[in-house]
């Protein structure tokens, strides 16, 4: 493969972990939750799906497991977004920052050191496409979790927009009121929003660990859940455009693997490249201000029955 | 349960419908839930409770020099809790404390070795009005990106945080390398920061921490840009509506607080670690958040509250000699704190309680 080649299939797996978190969160604050917490949400799904990898050798098992933890996530988040009403910003990053430190204590304590190491998935070709000149082995030669990311995005898409589900949860996201009026729980929906969020965030911290980093190690989603908030942002909660904007962290990320071969790059130091994804979430963030959260996003919701005494 | 309408059953107790005593009740009970769920999860970990929980404690305040550097962590902690603080008065996010406590770092870090032959009189103020100076252009970017573009201000802090990590880590191997990947060489002796007591390590930045509390409750409390701010944070359309340059205040808001991180860094660099250390500022930007949190926003309960929480990172590394945890369960026991504390409506920002 060419060096253009590498770094476009290098982005592309690189894109998957934060594409997953992107879908989740996306979902999480269209239903009218703003989910600062993804990034601890992602590390204890990268832990877990270690974890249960070597004890099991399983990677099914092991996924299934980081769907089980992003559950556990929220409902430890919705208890406090959701039905405490606490401030989301501040719980978020709390319990990030808290989730961090309990996977490297955890990961000390359960995952031996030298048998951290998880085998990657293996790399699966879509026959015929895969032989494509040039884009072939760019495009079609990735693994499970990075084309099933691909898939998650149109059935993310149809699940807002199509759907009973995804209707009633925009509503819940722009103006709680509605679904209430319609006779709604809008603290429900909201629950079913955030939980599929996390279960999707938690499944790209196993993509992290099972197609990217082969490992676990504290800190190994360094920030890339927090990147995501700026995909969401960028892509406008639209799943499509949620694939672009993961492509392009995705690209930033793959440039630091591949600067050997890249002749401008070859003198950059590494802590400068590795600096290019953060660079370009604040250049994405300030491009797209004009950006409208979803109107109720970020503010808990207390029922108008509850308030009036019913 | 948040809002004046909604009172807890507990209020039917006379003393309990007292504020004062119900939120110290509630602080209480938080403590104690936090404390139990530690306990449970130091159990499951295969550690005694007791013996991690007393390592901490004696870990941090056990021994002169040990006592001496909670006192220097808790100065560090102070300054990023009022970073976070004086942004939250104005309910703009500061998450980015950090990052700004690296730029000051830098900063303080360049001054030190660009200047080895200054006398310490002239060198300390310069290095120090450096780390000032970078902790707060580090937060004028987030702040004049949320005030004139609207663009979200948690994101570009924290991408700031990584960045300025970096930018961190890049000094210490490639401005200034010293062999060492992590750190550089020490700063000219002339740049550190005078010692104030000689048996527990403690320097200038102890004072200096409190000096700048000092300033905050002025600025805040008895200043008319205090009053904007907290202005701003209450209603930022009213304010607006009423004459106020609110954009001018979210900057200078952010700024502010910047400026005290920064101050941080310079602590840290010339006055606690004696060089710039990759990573070495160890989660203490993120911990003023707590430390704001549970301080109200108040400058002066920032002393306690940063005490508290020094404490319990400066304790928490002797967990894995004592107990064989690691040290990260530190920042799990401010997290379970800190959540206790905002499930049980002990500490509370504008926009809590459901609307």
């Amino acid at each position: 493969m060419s060096t253009t080649q590498l770094v476009l299939a290098t982005g592309i797996t690189l894109m998957a972990p934060i594409l997953w978190a992107a879908l989740g969160e996306l979902i999480t604050e269209q239903s009218g939750t703003l989910n600062v917490g993804i990034e601890g949400v992602m590390i204890l799904g990268a832990f877990t799906t270690a974890l249960v990898y070597q004890r099991s050798g399983s990677p099914v098992l092991a996924l299934l497991a980081a769907v089980g933890s992003g559950l556990l996530c929220a409902v430890m988040l919705g208890a406090l977004y959701i039905r405490r009403g606490t401030d989301q910003i501040v719980t978020g990053i709390v319990f990030s920052s808290a989730a961090v430190g309990i996977a490297a204590v955890l990961s000390e304590k359960l995952l031996s050191a030298d048998s951290v190491q998880v085998s990657s998935l293996p790399t699966l070709s879509i026959p015929l496409l895969s032989k494509l000149p040039w884009v072939g082995p760019v495009l079609f030669e990735q693994n499970a979790l990075v084309f099933a990311a691909l898939i998650a995005v149109p059935c993310v898409w149809y699940l807002m927009h199509r759907t009973w589900f995804g209707l009633h949860a925009r509503a819940a996201g722009e103006r709680p009121l509605v679904p209430e009026t319609a006779g709604l729980s809008v603290r429900g929906i909201r629950y079913v929003g955030l939980a599929l969020g996390c279960a999707l965030t938690a499944v790209g911290g196993a993509t992290l660990v099972l197609s990217v980093a082969g490992t676990f190690q504290p800190g190994v989603t360094n920030g890339r859940g927090f990147i995501a908030l700026a995909v969401v942002v960028l892509a406008r909660w639209n799943p499509y455009r949620a694939v672009l904007g993961a492509l392009i962290f995705g690209l930033a990320q793959a440039l630091q693997f591949q600067a050997d071969s890249v002749p401008v790059l070859a003198d950059v130091p590494t802590s400068i490249l590795l600096m290019v994804p953060y660079v370009v979430a604040v250049v994405v963030v300030l491009l797209t201000h004009g950006s409208r959260y979803p109107g109720a996003a970020g503010a808990p919701y207390r029922p108008r029955a509850e308030q009036v005494g019913f | 349960m948040s809002t004046a309408t909604n009172i807890p059953a507990a209020t039917r107790f006379s003393l309990l419908r007292k504020p004062a005593v119900a939120r110290a009740a509630r602080l209480l009970l938080a403590a104690l839930a936090a404390l139990l769920l530690v306990s449970i999860l130091l159990e499951l970990l295969g550690a005694d409770a007791l013996t991690a929980l007393q390592a901490i404690v004696e870990g941090a305040l056990g021994a002169p020099f040990s006592l001496g550097q909670t006192v220097m962590i808790a100065s560090i902690l102070v300054l990023t809790g009022i970073a976070a603080a004086v942004p939250f008065t104005a309910r703009l996010f500061n998450v980015g404390a950090e990052g700004q406590l690296y730029a000051g770092a830098i900063a303080a870090t360049a001054v030190g070795f660009q200047f080895p032959h200054l006398p310490s009189a002239v060198h300390v103020p310069l290095l120090l009005a450096a780390g000032i100076a970078g902790g707060a252009l580090w937060a004028a970017i987030p702040g004049l990106m949320k005030a004139y573009m609207n663009a979200n201000e948690v994101i570009v802090s924290l991408m700031l945080t990584f960045i300025a990590t970096l930018l961190a880590e890049y000094a210490t191997t490639g401005i200034w390398p010293s062999g060492l990947a992590t750190n550089t060489d020490p700063l000219p002796g002339n740049a550190l920061l005078p010692t104030v007591s000689a048996s527990t390590d403690i320097t200038l930045g102890a004072p200096l921490a409190v000096v700048a509390v000092l300033l905050t409750w002025l600025l805040m409390n008895r200043g008319t840009l205090g009053f904007q701010i907290r202005a701003t944070g209450f209603n930022a359309h009213a304010s607006e509506l009423n004459g106020l340059p609110v954009k001018r205040i979210q900057v200078l808001a952010f700024t502010i607080g910047g400026a005290a991180a920064g101050l941080a860094g310079a602590i840290l660099v010339a006055g606690i670690q004696d060089s710039l250390i990759a990573g070495g500022a160890a989660g203490f930007g993120f911990l003023g958040i707590a430390v704001a949190l549970v301080a109200r926003l108040s400058a002066t309960w920032m002393i306690p509250s940063a005490f508290l929480f020094a404490v319990l990172q400066v304790g928490s590394n002797s967990l894995q000699v004592k107990a064989g945890i690691s040290p990260s369960m530190g920042a799990v026991i401010v997290g379970v704190f800190v959540i206790a504390l905002l499930a049980l409506g002990a500490i509370r920002l504008g926009t809590d309680g459901a609307k």
